[in-house]
């Protein structure tokens, strides 16, 4: 009987034994198939060292190849911590070829990770640091290649250019603005390693190759922005404004030529210069009362509804105007008396303006306004771009729309200005301002991608743009915009003079003095607009601080870029304080006796043996200020 | 007087060498990285199981040629022996600390495990002792209390060097003896509860251990803690698949899976050659624990009965919680896999207990 129960129980525990071995099958089973991918995913995971491949990061050039922002080798330090031998040698010698604290360095090289970077001491490292760290052979210690980016030209349309930070990250301007495109994308080899470190046998690797960026070329000039920042920095020097702009475009697709502005900073020294500076954008960001620049558009206005004659028209102008029971003064006391339109334009007369606004309405004014592009971004390819203000069409009264008129009780950028102009003069189109070119294959050179100028439509039509340039020629020849005017290039402008407005007030003696200005006015192949925010020691107007930086700007660009001089043009209308100039004429072939019977306002400076002049310079035809010395050289006659 | 000697059981023979063979092909496979990195030889563990395993194989049939019944007659002694053992082990100087149990004694690679030695002698003592009082166990106080007692001052010794896998198989095998002697249902569910509150006051008694338990539950919680190696075991077995990556193929074995070749073989195993592998292991087992059971109700005696089953119990129990660890059913005890992990002693020991059940099978009649 007992031993029944003895069999009974073995057979049990045979049966128990076999149902938890199915139990730890099944187990084993659930291991393998359910849990399995995503075990093998975590043990990849585990199995797998990244080794970073950092790509190089793209360079900007300007239109003809200039390079604007580049790399250059700046070496790296890590270390990988198990396999270092004597951490606290290895980190005595790290801290006195990095200069940093030595407790620091034992920390970084006994960090349990499996590599570490030496943050921020030993990255970007000089290529000296990095020999002698090398020379060092210290195992475990590593030197990786990196690259820091460098502007060969420091404070050099570093608004534009912007930075990039110690990742080759991009960190303002251009460099934020494409940073995706710049940047590229990090490769990496992916290898399977046991768990000391080393490579697991019989496991292939996985390299994922580095994506270069792609090469920026913009549609700066280099020469247009030399140009640009030499004016800058002398007209800084000679009047200690708070700030200045400028801004050259060429006016028949939106490629801006150069963009510059003051205060500036060097991109490889940011850290050290205020926020403020450097966030700031100004050609972009600033937005202010244009003061009478802002008359073009009122002008283009009434021309285009056909509002005024220029020419035929006349208008009286007593020095002020009553609107609405306010009186606006014009800016000269006394007023400019009777004028025709065209001399409107050219003494940039308040009251004339008014007129003019007047006989538009404010509906059609504030059309013309938004059909410039003011109240809505450019959308240039640039961070922090500004919007301006206008006033609600509702809440525009008469007088409202009179110092509209002439520019007043509106803010606007300086890149709007530019943008609205050029509309203006180049036959009607409204052009989105643009900086980025061309994007680059950083191997083969070839053009990826390419930026085609983007109209945005028709604001005025071509004969009412060829009126202004009328206009604004006579401006610079006749006017207020004298100082702007470059003998053969045909510089047509507007001067601007607006006063400063701070927490609803303006303010006293300071003004935004500024000239915008485009050549030759017979086809434009460039607009310069600039802007001085608050000179010192100089009268405060547009057309005697900004109008000769422009006039400057104007004649070496035009030059620099190979614009031909023009033979027609409306001729300078001088004043006592101009210099004359006079045409030299042809001397070449005259005997000295000839000479001595010909009355010059020029002086002659002989060299040479004989009798007739065979040579001359400057050569005839050339314009020289009255009373210069003209060179000839004698020789016998043939 | 014991009937005609006959030939042993050739399929349990043949089970235990098949499983011998796996166990050095894997511990091969499984230590060679290990064995190059530390001794410049990839075969330093392979050699010396496959010694060992030769140790073993004379043990088996030198065991295999005693009558069983010697066991019976030095039965006592042997516990006496062990008992004194298990004593000195916990002296240090004596006792030898290695994994952070006092579990050793002797020198370098002659070191034994009493512990290991107290689990066979409390199974030829137990079933000396059931055969002979099998009329009482049916009592509490006559049969079942002083046989678990005596088993529990065992286990309580072998807790305090502290080796908790070796002591639990001891109780689980002691357990099925009693249980196959005929002791009753309803004191099996008593202690079974005694035996639930008691295992949760060890656990309570060090924090380590309830560490232990819960980090089976969900390794990730501290994958570089208590979850470490099961996450190390785990990722050996779910990329094997159903077939495996293939004889010497395993990743873990690279540096992960510590020590790879001893408790955690069996997800080499199961990493290198699958679900198929580690399934067609476990059958082997269970043809092993059918034949050890049929030796038993075969045995010409009551103390041949409890002894066959108290070693093939032992073998299987061993068996179910060396892989219910290593596949993340249980906590890590700390326990070999008989016949595959590396290891002198465990190794000759488990063949030693082979021949005592392949002498209990020449006499057994079915």
């Amino acid at each position: 009987m007992r031993a029944v129960t003895v069999r009974k129980r073995l057979t049990a525990v045979l049966l128990i034994g076999f149902f938890i071995f199915a139990i730890i099958d099944i187990r084993l089973g659930y291991v393998q198939f359910v849990l399995g991918d995503m075990l093998t995913e975590r043990a990849k995971d585990l199995w797998s060292r990244n080794i970073p491949f950092e790509p190089e990061r793209g360079e900007i050039v300007d239109r003809n190849g200039v390079p604007l922002a580049t790399n250059m080798s700046a070496p790296s330090v890590l270390v990988v911590p198990r396999q270092i031998e004597n951490p606290s040698e290895v980190a005595k010698e790290l801290a006195r070829i990095l200069h940093m604290p030595v407790e620091k360095a034992y920390k970084h090289v006994t960090k349990k990770t499996s590599i570490e970077r030496i943050h921020p001491e030993g990255r970007k490292i000089s290529n000296e640091q990095a020999k002698q760290i090398r020379d060092l052979g210290m195992k475990g210690v590593y030197i990786a290649e990196d690259s820091k980016r460098y502007y060969p030209f420091g404070s050099y349309l570093s608004h534009v250019l912007g930075f990039a930070g110690i990742d080759n990250q991009g960190l303002m301007g251009l460099e934020l603005y494409y940073d995706k495109q710049l940047s590229g994308k990090p490769g990496s080899v992916q290898f399977y390693s046991d768990a000391k470190g080393k490579r697991m046998p019989g496991m292939a690797d996985a390299y994922t190759p580095p994506v270069d960026g792609l090469d920026l070329k913009l549609t700066i000039d280099t020469r247009v922005q030399t140009i640009l920042e030499r004016e800058l920095t002398i007209a800084e020097a000679t009047y200690r404004p708070d700030g200045i702009i400028a801004i050259a475009m060429n006016p028949n697709n939106g490629e801006i030529l150069g963009m510059a502005s003051r205060p500036t900073f060097d991109p490889a020294d940011f850290q050290n210069v205020p926020p403020e500076i450097f966030n700031r954008n100004l050609p972009i960001w600033s937005t202010y009362e244009p003061g009478s620049t802002f008359k073009i558009i009122t002008l283009a206005a009434a021309l285009e509804e056909k509002k005024v004659d220029l020419l035929k028209e006349h208008f009286y102008d007593p020095g002020y105007v009553k609107v609405a029971g306010a009186t606006l003064h014009c800016w000269k006391r006394g007023g400019h008396g009777d004028q025709t339109f065209l001399e409107v334009v050219q003494n940039s007369c308040n009251p004339g303006f008014v007129e003019l606004g007047d006989r538009l309405g404010k509906e059609k004014l504030f059309e013309y306004i938004r059909a410039f592009g003011f109240g809505e971004k450019t959308g240039i390819d640039l961070q922090g771009e500004g919007k301006g203000i206008l006033f609600p069409l509702h809440r525009v009264g008469p007088v409202e729309q009179a110092t509209t008129a002439f520019g007043q009780g509106v803010a606007v950028t300086p890149i709007q200005q530019v943008a609205a102009v050029a509309a203006a003069v180049n036959g009607g189109i409204l052009y989105q301002p643009y900086i980025a070119k061309e994007w680059l294959d950083p191997v083969t050179g070839e053009v990826i991608q390419r930026q085609t100028p983007k109209a945005k439509r028709r604001v005025i039509s071509e004969e009412t743009s060829k009126q202004i340039r009328y206009a604004l020629e006579s401006v610079v020849a006749q006017g207020t915009g004298k100082g702007a005017f470059v003998d053969g290039y045909r510089v047509g402008g507007k001067t601007g003079t607006a006063q400063k407005a701070k927490d609803g007030q303006y303010l006293k003696d300071n003004h935004i003095v500024s000239f915008i200005g485009f050549a030759p006015a017979d086809d434009p192949q460039i607009v310069v607009y600039v802007a001085v925010d608050n000179p010192r020691g100089t009268v405060q107007f547009g057309g005697v601080v900004a109008a000769p930086i422009v006039g400057n700007i104007m004649e070496d660009s035009l030059r620099a870029l190979g614009v031909k001089p023009r033979k027609q043009q409306i001729e300078k209308e001088t004043t006592w304080l101009d210099p004359r100039y006079v045409e030299v004429p042809n001397l070449i072939g005259l005997t000295k006796k000839d000479l001595q019977q010909q009355l010059f306002h020029l002086k002659l400076d002989g060299s040479g043996e004989g009798d007739t002049v065979v040579e001359q310079a400057p050569k005839p035809g050339a314009k020289v200020k009255e009373g210069a010395t003209i060179r000839v050289y004698f020789g016998t006659k043939r | 007087m014991h009937g005609k000697k006959s030939a042993p059981d050739f399929l349990l023979m043949i089970i235990t060498f098949s499983l011998l063979a796996i166990g050095l092909i894997m511990v091969y496979s499984a230590s060679a990285i290990w064995a190059d990195y530390k001794f410049h030889d990839s075969f330093f563990f392979a050699k010396r199981q496959l010694l060992f395993a030769g140790i073993g194989i004379v043990a088996m049939f030198f065991f295999m040629n005693i009558d069983y019944w010697t066991w019976r007659t030095w039965a006592k002694v042997l516990l006496i022996v062990c008992f004194i053992l298990l004593v000195l082990v916990l002296i240090p100087g004596i006792g030898m600390v290695r994994n952070g149990s006092r579990s050793w004694i002797g020198i370098g690679a002659f070191s034994i495990q009493p512990s290991e030695f107290m689990k066979m002698a409390m199974i030829a003592f137990l079933a000396k002792y059931l055969s002979e009082n099998q009329k009482k166990i049916a009592s509490f106080k006559q049969g079942l209390l002083p046989s678990l007692t005596l088993v529990f001052i065992a286990f309580g010794m072998i807790m305090l060097q502290p080796d908790l896998g070796t002591g639990t198989v001891m109780v689980g095998t002691c357990v099925v003896m009693i249980f196959v002697a005929g002791a009753r249902m309803s004191h099996f569910l008593v202690l079974g509860l005694l035996g639930l509150a008691g295992f949760a006051g060890l656990v309570l008694s060090a924090p380590y251990r309830i560490k232990r338990i819960t980090s089976f539950l969900n390794p990730w919680e501290d994958p570089l803690g208590s979850g470490f190696q099961i996450i190390q075991s785990l990722y050996a077995i779910g990329p094997g698949g159903l077939f495996g990556l293939g004889l010497g193929q395993s990743r873990q074995k690279f540096f992960y899976l510590p020590e790879p070749q001893t408790d955690f073989i069996f997800a080499i195993l199961a990493e290198e050659l699958g679900f198929i592998g580690g399934s067609l292991v476990l059958l082997l087992f269970s043809l092993l624990l059918w034949r050890g059971i049929r030796i038993a109700l075969g045995a010409p005696d009551l103390y041949g009965s409890f002894l066959a089953v108290g070693i093939i119990a032992m073998v299987a129990i061993q068996v179910m919680i060396n892989i219910g660890v290593v596949t993340g059913l249980m906590p890590v005890t700390g326990i070999t896999l008989p016949f595959l992990s590396y290891g002198g002693s465990s190794l000759t020991l488990m063949l030693m207990a082979i021949g005592v059940l392949l002498n209990i099978s020449r006499y057994a009649r079915y």
